[in-house]
């Protein structure tokens, strides 16, 4: 442990572990939350934070180890235990009922009465009392289903107050916010520990982590790597304590292949879900028999360029180029139909039908072709012969070609993806992600198929938060943050300082033309 | 995949034994024999070929309805609103029946076309919302079969009615008349309509690149917008072709069986299609045995009154019984299964 406790501890885990089945997802976890202080903890998607937290909060229990609250052992075999030790959990969904009131969401379950009946008048009164204390905003009369998002998380924070809680831990809090939500909700959680109160705040962000917390976790592969003092870190720390030291520098071997160029993007804009700007102005090209790298902490608009090149969002300005034929606002069909061919980076949702046989899932977006198809007739004969090819060819370990996708692991349904994408026509290969929560061996063979299709003078731009996973394929890498691209890293001299900090937002030194976040 | 289908039909079946256990028990509260109100049943839809043919002439609405309904499952949609498109088809066949005089044939293919066309155009307007702007269709579908009833009627009293008595409109010309199978029975070519409906409809979601478009579509919209799927237009054109085939059956009912249009001119076929079609997970051949199953239902509670103390109304309850069964069963199955949230699934 490298914090030694100053003030009394709120929280201490000791030696948490947690496995679901052969996959270890906290591993020996020791973590010290200080009362009256905002601990963050950091850590790529699939770190083990959420286990973590749920752990604490008596959703999971821990295979091994040991919580101690307020210095006192604790077992918490269900939500109810941790509510009683005065632990309060905001998840990242919420759970309202639309048609009642603030107040009556705030106090369902544990209604106040007067005589048999629900004291309205005490509810609505209670609410706004501690609406008032703690300076969350709300109108207790309002119907919960006519609010901002952003309110609704403040009446979930109440939710969690009116129970009693000291401790409140906030699973990614400002993934729906708005920037002003998400600067209204800080306020709120400073104002929790100036009143005695504790916070644990789960994010991803860097800027948030640096701007609001006292203490800062960060977990990588279910370990927790650092715990330290906010402001001893900077955020390129941060990145690399996230991210990891490069074990590998296990790059394929390669021959220069590289041809004209097939994919062009100028000054590319668009939004979020959110409707807040996730590319702001990216620029590149992708070369024929070229694998271009896409690095950065989750979240800083490379999904959301995988999905504009794929016609599968629209942007707001800038423009697309392929084989010098501008396919701006082309629709996914179009954009597939010009040849590109794309792999998406959440495969189980888009990337396959899960219930449908492999056949039927490797013919999706050819089903208007010749041969697969004639005179809008299915080919089966054809769809069976190439399914079986493709089972082959790409090792995919299955019983048959009518076995539903859903029977084969993460590794076999990604390999169905790749035998689609990369049997086209495709010149360009848009790749996001292709190894996340597969297993080694498939790794390895995904891997070489990437390769193989950089030889055959495919363009590829492959998205990966694997820095390793860059290296090993990428000619060269481009680090995006806020939805910009900081930089550009040939892929055979990549420098771990550098990529740190670019994937902080920060520019290593000054250059021209580039403007460095704040 | 076979175990999978296997293991549906188990269910259903399953669910179906267990709706006519509990239907056995509340006829035994009005000191009926179940088993005696079952070979009643049985014997008043087959006991003769003229009750066959009863029950095959109740089947065929319930099979055309039934189809319109599994169209829009496949693609992942519900139009609860055939029951509005069927009375909308059967009044414009009929309108064109009798407001023509027309060669043989000609006039019948007319009046049915007439039928499909404003099937569609009642399903137009949820259409059109529902792939647009997200319009939940179940909704707008059910509150336009009311509209669509009404309209009927005041068109049949206020505009077309007969001269003298009943609310009806006056007959179609003999030459829009959906010919007769056999001599003993108003059975028509309706039945054979319907199954090869039934069948084109099966191989067209099996067999062809459109087909398999709207099926993957209604299995998980994200893949199909992944790989190209238009979806607002093809979600448009599904409901479009779901409400052709709910006016065909209204079309079916007029030319083939009243040759005239008046009020309560089909009692719940459209909603009984839908749940023939639930019944067989949006499969249209199994469709054909559902709708069958629902038509000896109807045409067998006829003689139920006369030979057993039994109410017809029994049959209303076994069928809510089964519709209980069923959604239980689907709604058991997919909470043990690894489905995700709001994924939808007609096997076949």
């Amino acid at each position: 442990m490298s914090v030694t406790p100053a003030t009394p501890l709120a929280i201490e885990l000791k030696s948490i572990t947690k496995r679901f089945g052969a996959f270890v997802a906290n591993e020996d976890v020791n973590l010290a939350v200080e009362s009256g202080k905002i601990h963050a903890i950091i850590g790529e998607n699939g770190a083990g934070k959420t286990t973590l937290m749920n752990v604490l909060f008596g959703l999971l229990q821990p295979d091994e180890g040991e919580i101690w609250i307020d210095g006192e052992k604790k077992s918490l075999p269900n939500p109810a235990a941790a509510i009683a030790a005065g632990i309060g959990m905001v998840h990242q969904h919420f759970k309202l009922v639309p048609s009642l009131t603030v107040a009556e969401n705030v106090f369902l379950g544990m209604e106040i009465r007067k005589g048999g009946l629900i004291d309205h008048a005490a509810q609505i009164k209670k609410t706004a009392e501690l609406s008032k204390q703690f300076g969350l905003q709300v109108d207790p009369n309002e119907r919960v289903g006519l609010l901002s998002v952003g309110i609704e998380q403040r009446i979930e924070i109440l939710k969690v107050l009116v129970r009693g809680a000291r401790i409140i831990i906030l699973d990614e809090p400002t993934a729906v916010l708005t920037p002003q939500e998400s600067r209204e909700l800080f306020q709120t959680l400073r104002g929790f520990v100036a009143q005695g109160m504790t916070v644990i705040f789960i994010s991803h962000h860097l800027e948030e982590v640096m701007e609001v917390s006292d203490t800062v976790s960060v977990l990588r592969l279910g370990k927790n790597v650092a715990s330290r003092p906010t402001a001893e870190l900077t955020k390129s720390d941060l990145v690399q304590l996230m991210v990891g030291r490069l074990v590998s520098f296990d790059r394929l071997p390669r021959t220069p292949t590289i041809g004209k160029t097939v994919l062009e993007v100028e000054d590319l804009w668009c939004r979020d879900e959110r409707q807040l700007q996730a590319l702001r102005g990216v620029s590149f090209g992708v070369k024929a028999g070229e694998i271009v790298g896409i690095a950065g902490v989750a979240g800083n608009g490379q999904t959301e360029l995988a999905e504009v090149l794929s016609g599968l969002r629209p942007s707001s300005h800038g423009s697309l180029k392929l084989n010098g034929r501008t396919i701006t606002g082309l629709s996914a069909r179009d954009i597939r139909a010009a040849g590109v061919g794309h792999v998406p980076g959440d495969r189980l949702v888009r990337g396959v039908d899960r219930n449908a046989s492999i056949s039927m899932n490797l013919l999706m977006g050819r089903q208007d072709q010749s041969p697969w198809s004639t005179h809008g007739i299915i080919n089966r004969r054809y769809l069976l012969e190439q399914t079986q090819a493709l089972i082959k060819r790409f090792d995919i370990r299955t019983r048959g070609p009518e076995s539903p996708a859903k029977s084969l692991s993460g590794g076999n349904i990604q390999k169905i993806v790749l035998a689609r994408e990369f049997t086209g026509s495709a010149d360009c290969l848009l790749i996001d992600q292709p190894t996340r929560g597969v297993d080694i061996g498939a790794q390895e063979q995904i891997h070489g198929e990437i390769m193989r299709q950089r030889d055959a003078g495919k363009a590829i731009l492959l998205i990966s938060v694997q820095l390793d996973e860059l290296i090993r394929l990428a000619d060269r890498i481009l680090v995006m943050f806020g939805g910009t691209i900081m930089g550009e890293i040939s892929g055979d001299r990549v420098d771990e300082e550098e990529i740190g900090m670019l994937m902080a937002g920060v520019v290593p030194e000054p250059r021209p033309n580039q403007v460095g976040a704040a | 995949m076979m175990s999978d289908r296997f293991d549906s039909l188990l269910g259903q079946g399953l669910a179906i034994l267990f709706a006519l256990g509990l239907g056995a028990l509340v006829i035994l509260t009005v000191d009926e024999s179940p088993m005696k109100v079952l070979v009643t049943l049985l014997n008043g839809a087959f006991g003769s070929p003229e009750r066959i043919a009863g029950t095959l002439l109740q089947t065929t609405p319930i099979l055309i309805c039934g189809i319109a309904a599994c169209i829009s499952f496949r693609g992942g949609l519900f139009n609860i609103g055939i029951e509005g498109q069927l009375f909308m088809g059967g009044f414009w066949a009929t309108w064109v029946g009798f407001s023509f005089n027309l060669p043989p044939i000609l006039h019948m293919l007319l009046a049915m076309s007439a039928a499909v066309i404003a099937g569609m155009a009642w399903i137009a307007i949820p259409a059109f919302f529902r792939a647009r702007y997200k319009t939940n269709e179940v909704v707008s579908t059910i509150l336009a079969n009311y509209v669509a009833v009404l309209i009927t009627s005041y068109l049949t009293i206020n505009i077309f009615k007969r001269s003298g008595g009943q609310s009806e409109t006056p007959p179609i010309f003999e030459s829009a008349y959906l010919p007769e199978l056999f001599s003993f029975s108003r059975l028509n070519w309706g039945l054979i309509i319907g199954l090869a409906l039934a069948i084109g409809v099966y191989l067209f979601f099996t067999r062809t690149s459109r087909g398999y478009a709207v099926t993957e579509m209604g299995a998980n919209p994200k893949f199909a917008e992944y790989g190209g799927i238009d979806i607002r237009k093809q979600v448009f054109l599904v409901l479009i072709a779901s409400g052709a085939v709910g006016g065909l059956a209204g079309g079916v009912e007029a030319l083939g069986v009243h040759h005239r249009f008046m009020e309560g001119f089909a009692p719940g076929f459209g909603f009984d299609g839908v749940i023939a079609a639930l019944l067989a997970n949006g499969n249209p051949i199994g469709t054909i045995f559902t709708a069958l199953f629902f038509g000896a239902l109807r045409s067998g509670s006829l003689l139920l009154e006369v030979d057993t103390t039994a109410s017809r109304e029994i049959i209303t309850v076994i069928q809510a019984l089964i519709i209980l069964a069923v959604s239980a069963q689907i709604t058991i199955r997919r909470k043990a299964s690894d489905s995700t949230a709001g994924e939808r699934r007609w096997k076949f």
